[in-house]
């Protein structure tokens, strides 16, 4: 009999096959392992994205939430609130707003290629792009450069799950619980020494006449530095193992790298690290034959949806003239990702660095380490031979 | 299934059955129409979805929020008074017919 277990290793070495059966013969899937039901066609997800009053995220969005988060981030809390929070964010991140980027990206990408030379193989996640994206977070909260390495540490044990269990274990919560004390900190702090950043903005915000509260500010401080260097990175991670497999989209793009957004916007499509997450039904909603309840949660399988052959043309083809619209490589409707445009310059800047200096690279293990995760997946480490 | 107009800026014109409750920008980018992009996938947040909304439909829809106005101030081709960005427009069966105009640039 088919089950669908979102915590079986085996099922993330290669979760397409399950996501294809649960498409073709279980659209609205009960999974016991979970405890949750799960969309996995393009036209549901979508719809559900869609409907945020009978798809809420008030209840958490992570498949796995941590404690006392849910309602307390931009990506747990429903409209109207959720759009006034954003709108506080919003206009720090769109593309007009991110050109001061560029310059700080290259030499971090530079450097941390720099420090490769004479190499003959480097691992592509721990070597450089966690590295690029911390550089860039940090540069963007003006974050104190010491403990770089910790944040980063803490940012990927927090949205992970305990590889034998699967579940959250001891050391995730400690990382959250230190990541959300780290962002305490820095609140207070800028609440003294507001300057110019975006995290200074946003504390210093008022919805309809009041101050957000302290909560609210710290574990969405919590939530955009864990997505700014754990999402990021793994979507490069994914991107950079997608052109390791596929020599002749690297070299067309090594050549050409004006092509890198096109294959950046496949590779979002194609494998997306942010492959799954959670809405609470605020109403009965009777899909494909199942009968389900208000109250009972639901996963959205993103990464099922972007192969959905309903929607997509091919879609278990790697193809960067593919130019996919609408994939939900960054999600969809109100919560889709707030940091879309720089997840889209960085890892543009980041694969024109790393083209440049490496335009031939290959994998060097068949098999990856995956991030243990019930939302994400994405390799833990990517050795790259470039010898 | 509510009936959406797009006109492309060179005149092209697709009409399109969409789901009840899906957007305007949702509408062109998946089933292919150019002229909408859509980047920040449906969040109020790149003004890559503007559209010229036909006079005959604006009175029914709602006003734009606070954060609409804001990325109505960015878009690229000139803001008009029928301006609104196609993924804050959830078609409905009163919305049935709506015509939209796309503009030169999106980005």
């Amino acid at each position: 009999m088919f089950r669908f277990d979102p915590y079986s290793p085996e099922f993330d070495a290669d979760p397409f096959p399950a996501y294809k059966t649960l498409r073709d013969e279980h659209p609205c899937y009960w999974s016991e392992e979970a405890g949750m039901w799960v969309y996995s066609r393009y036209a549901d997800i979508v719809t559900a994205l869609n409907d945020w009053q009978t798809y809420s995220s008030a209840k958490g969005n992570l498949v796995d939430e941590l404690p006392n988060r849910a309602g307390n981030t931009l990506g747990t809390t429903d409209p109207p609130r959720h759009d006034r929070l954003r709108a506080l964010i919003q206009t720090a991140v769109t593309k007009r707003a991110l050109d001061h980027i560029i310059e700080p990206a290259q030499a971090s990408c530079r450097a941390h290629l720099d420090a490769l030379a004479g190499r003959s193989s480097f691992d592509f996640v721990n070597d450089y792009s966690s590295n690029v994206t911390v550089d860039l977070l940090f540069y963007l909260f003006n974050l104190p450069k010491e403990g770089q390495k910790t944040v980063r540490d803490k940012a990927v044990l927090m949205v992970q799950t305990d590889p034998e269990t699967r579940q959250k274990g001891p050391q995730h919560i400690e990382a959250y619980e230190w990541m959300a004390n780290y962002a305490a900190e820095l609140v207070a702090e800028r609440k003294q020494n507001p300057g110019d950043d975006l995290m200074s903005n946003f504390i210093t915000a008022e919805i309809d006449g009041e101050k957000l509260k302290d909560r609210e500010v710290q574990l969405t401080v919590t939530t955009l530095i864990m997505a700014g260097i754990e999402s990021l990175s793994g979507f490069m991670s994914v991107f950079a193992l997608n052109l390791a497999d596929h020599a002749d989209a690297r070299r067309r793009l090594a050549a050409d790298p004006s092509l890198i957004p096109d294959a950046m916007e496949e590779s979002l499509r194609y494998n997306t690290s942010a492959q799954r997450f959670k809405r609470c039904l605020q109403r009965d909603v009777d899909a494909h034959g199942q009968q389900m309840k208000a109250g009972d949660f639901l996963m959205l399988a993103y990464r099922s949806a972007n192969r959905d052959e309903r929607q997509f043309e091919n879609p278990d083809v790697y193809d960067i003239e593919s130019k996919p619209k609408g994939h939900l490589g960054f999600g969809g409707g109100v919560h889709a990702c707030l940091g879309t445009a720089i997840a889209r310059l960085a890892c543009k800047v980041a694969f024109e660095e790393l083209l440049t200096r490496y335009p031939e690279f290959e994998r060097v293990e068949d098999r990856l380490p995956w991030v243990p995760s019930s939302n994400f997946r994405s390799p833990m480490r990517l050795e790259l031979s470039v010898g | 299934m509510p009936k959406v107009t797009y006109i492309e800026h060179n005149g092209t014109e697709h009409e399109i059955d969409l789901p009840d409750g899906w957007t305007l920008m949702q509408g062109a980018t998946l089933n292919g129409i150019d002229g909408i992009e859509g980047e920040c996938g449906g969040s109020c947040g790149c003004a890559t979805c503007h559209v010229y909304v036909d006079e005959a439909f604006l009175a029914k829809l709602d006003p734009p929020s606070e954060n609409e106005e804001e990325m109505l101030e960015c878009t690229v081709s000139p803001r008009e008074s029928n301006s609104r960005l196609g993924c804050q427009i959830k078609v409905t069966d009163a919305l049935d017919g709506i015509v939209v105009r796309m503009p030169e640039a999106q980005s």
